[in-house]
Formats: structure tokens, C-alpha cells, sequence
């Protein structure tokens, strides 16, 4: 996964959502169809992406897609 | 009934509750669920809960009957009762064990209670507070009598430990960390007796949804539906969306009407016994309805999980030993289903000319 736009397809193909590119820096609490069991879901599919456990207590700090990005990939 | 204001106090005499077995906490429950704990301790906020089945195998180990037996029991020994006593037993569950018999006709054999009345409610969260309005409606015929007020859920009758959490939608997915087992009861009459613990004065349940999709759907399914496919859709769903947004809102207008109901004056009450959620959405409507007020809360839910119909019968455990003389508190329960805003004033009772 190299870009956050990727994050967002990933989301949006299994989490039902209807994330747009612009999203992403958005705040999490401002995106109206996004809430903590998404993230839940999120934190999941990441890791069945990467193949590797994302740290979930940097992902819970998270305030925007952007950032859940980041802390998965370590960028 | 919707309200019945100027109707006589129903006097608790005294509680009991159970909880099954030993504390699920977040991280073992996590690690059955391939959940990440923080996510638990973060969103959800509750921190222990106790369930009937044995986690690891599945085993049945409490029957609701059980829990409920084990609550009646405490109750009566604490309001120094005997079984012999009770003219009737109203019982509320969203999780009977049986549609039949009912929960609240073995309970009366196990305790060994002979010829009374006994009623079953069809409740959630607000259900306790709907079993002390009929026990209040059948005390009002026949005040001496004394009647046990019951209410318990086993909902990890719909744990289903064999799947894929991962594949679960997010509206079925939280029930998972958000409830857990447990039972309560009151022994309650409607005259003053030597050593009542404390006065129900104001009480109200209604309907609050009018027009408004439930927020919450427990299924129940025969052998026709499991044959034609309709017993595959998940037995709870919850839109924790709606519930996150109707709760406080009920919950504060629930409050407004109990202060009117009972005339008092926000700044005369001493504990509030908020709904019952989560441990965090319960923290949450606790400071924003407590705000710029003194009021001690009274919750339970981040130790015992959401245990639906118990959870009103273990604040009231933990209120009765604190109520000192004149002091008075709220409870608020709000149930999401249909959306029901059920609760009640609680008054100390007076002293010694009262008793």
C-alpha cells in the first residue's frame, strides 16, 4: 500500500463507506459516515493487507485517514 | 400507564444481585474475539463484564433461572423476608430461557413460593423500571403484601463463539464488547415496615420513539424460520449510531420530567443513577447531564457490561448502603429498542415514625 488514496479504496471496497481522496486529511469526528467500529474494521484489514500487525495504539490516536496511513505503513 | 404521579411510594426493603463466574476482562475477551484490546478499553470503555457461558468451551454454566434465583435469594435475606411473604413476582428479561414456562414461574419453585402471582415483562434496559410500575399497580390493591421485583439478561445466549468476527457487520459487532450477564431483585411493599431501605416516589415509563425506527432488534426464531433462511441474520443488531445520539437527549428530558414530576430542585438531589451504556458513553452523559451540580453517580456498567434488566437492580445495590437520612437520588434508564425513557425518584426513608 503506497498511497492513502489506496487506504481509502481499501475502506471504501470493504467497509461499505464512500470515502473521497479529499477525505483524507479530513478530521475522523468531521467524516460523517466514519465512526470507531469502521476503525475497528480498518485496523483489520490492514493487517491482512500488509501481512503484519499495524501498532493499533497509534492508530486509536489517529485524527484523520491520513494519518492511520502513515502509522500503518511507518512512513 | 405511561406516568401515575401521586400514586403511593413503593418501599424497598432490600436487593440482591449475580453475576456469574469470575470477571472477562478486556484483554482476554479481545484475545477471543481477535479483537485489539485498546480498541475496547478505548471506544467502548467497559472493563470487565461476567458471562453465563464458559469463554473457551462454550459451555452453558448459569441458566438466567439460575442468576435470577441467586438475586431473589440475596434480596430476601436483605430485607430479612421470607419466601412464605411474597404475594407476587414481576420479572423483567430480554433473554428468558424459555418462552415457556416462564422464567418468573421457575423462579417462584425454586424459591420454594407457593400460590403467588407471578408476571414476565418483555424488557430491555428500561425493564426494571416497568416491573416496579406493576408491582407498584398490584401493591396499590394490596399494600401489606410484600412482592419481589425481578430483572435479568443472559446474553451471551447470542455469543456465537465460532465465527469470524472479522466478517461480522459493525451493528452486531459491538453487542460483542458491550454486554454481559447478570441478575437483580427488590423485595418491595407498599406500607411502611420496620427497616425499608428506600422510597421509589416518582416513577415514569413511556414510549419515546413515536415514528422513530427501533435502535435496537433482539430476533427470536422457530423451526419454520431456520428452514426458510430467516434464522442466518444475526439474532442482535444495534444502530449504536442512533443510540449514541437519542440516549442523552432521552435521558435529559427523562431528568427534567422526574424534577418536575417530584418538585425538586436539581441542586437538592445527591446521586444519579445514569443509563447504563457502556462505560464510556455512561461516563459521558453522566458529566454533561451532572454539570454545574453535586451529584454523586451511581453506575455499574464498567464492571458488570451492559446486563440489559439487571442493570437498574445493581445500582439501587449500591445506592441503598449510602442513602443517608433525607438524602434523595435520580435514576434514568433508557431503553433503545423502541426507545423507551424509564425512570424514578428515591427518597430516604423517614425515620423512625415512618418505620
Amino acid at each position: 500500500m503506497r498511497t492513502v488514496e489506496e487506504l481509502i479504496e481499501l475502506a471504501n471496497t470493504h467497509l461499505g463507506t464512500a470515502l473521497a481522496p479529499a477525505d483524507a486529511a479530513a478530521e475522523l469526528t468531521e467524516l460523517a459516515e466514519w465512526d470507531s467500529v469502521h476503525l475497528l474494521r480498518l485496523i483489520a484489514l490492514l493487517e491482512q493487507e500488509l501481512g503484519r500487525p499495524v501498532p493499533v495504539d497509534a492508530v486509536l490516536q489517529a485524527r484523520s485517514l491520513r494519518d492511520i496511513w502513515a502509522v500503518a505503513v511507518g512512513a | 400507564m405511561a406516568r401515575a404521579v401521586g400514586a403511593p411510594p413503593v418501599h424497598v426493603l432490600g436487593t440482591g444481585t449475580a453475576l456469574p463466574g469470575e470477571p472477562v476482562g478486556n484483554d482476554r475477551l479481545a484475545h477471543r474475539l481477535g479483537l485489539p484490546s485498546a480498541w475496547v478499553e478505548t471506544f467502548i470503555g467497559t472493563r470487565t463484564r461476567h458471562f453465563a457461558v464458559d469463554l473457551d468451551s462454550g459451555r452453558v454454566r448459569w441458566t438466567l433461572e439460575d442468576l435470577c434465583t441467586d438475586a431473589a435469594d440475596r434480596a430476601l435475606a436483605d430485607a430479612g423476608a421470607e419466601p412464605s411473604e411474597v404475594a407476587f413476582i414481576v420479572l423483567a428479561t430480554a433473554t428468558p430461557d424459555a418462552l415457556m414456562p416462564t422464567t418468573a414461574a421457575l423462579l417462584a419453585d425454586r424459591l420454594g413460593i407457593e400460590g403467588a402471582a407471578a408476571y414476565q415483562l418483555q424488557s430491555g434496559c428500561s425493564g426494571a423500571v416497568q416491573a416496579f410500575a406493576v408491582a407498584r399497580a398490584l401493591l396499590a390493591v394490596s399494600p401489606s403484601g410484600l412482592g419481589l421485583v425481578v430483572g435479568g439478561d443472559v446474553c451471551s445466549k447470542h455469543l456465537d463463539l465460532g465465527q469470524d468476527f472479522h466478517e461480522l457487520p459493525p451493528g452486531a459487532l459491538v453487542n460483542y464488547v458491550l454486554f454481559g450477564d447478570g441478575a437483580g431483585a427488590a423485595v418491595v411493599s407498599g406500607a411502611p415496615r420496620g427497616g425499608a431501605r428506600a422510597l421509589l416516589t416518582h416513577l415514569e415509563h413511556r414510549a419515546a420513539g413515536f415514528g422513530v425506527p427501533p435502535g435496537q432488534r433482539v430476533e427470536w426464531f422457530g423451526a419454520a424460520d431456520l428452514r426458510s433462511g430467516d434464522g442466518r441474520r444475526p439474532a442482535v443488531t444495534e444502530d449504536y449510531k442512533a443510540v449514541e445520539h437519542r440516549v442523552p437527549v432521552l435521558a435529559r428530558q427523562l431528568l427534567d420530567a422526574l424534577l418536575t414530576a417530584a418538585g425538586w430542585r436539581p441542586e437538592t438531589v445527591d446521586y444519579l443513577l445514569p443509563p447504563q451504556l457502556s462505560g464510556r458513553m455512561t461516563e459521558r452523559i453522566t458529566s454533561e447531564l451532572g454539570q454545574g451540580f453535586e451529584w454523586e453517580p451511581v453506575s455499574c456498567v464498567a464492571e458488570t457490561g451492559n446486563n440489559g434488566n439487571a442493570l437498574v437492580f445493581f445500582q439501587l445495590d449500591r445506592l441503598l448502603p449510602r442513602l443517608a437520612p433525607t438524602q434523595r437520588a435520580l435514576a434514568l434508564a433508557v431503553e433503545s429498542s423502541k426507545w423507551i425513557r424509564a425512570g424514578f425518584t428515591v427518597e430516604a426513608p423517614q425515620e423512625a415514625s415512618d418505620a
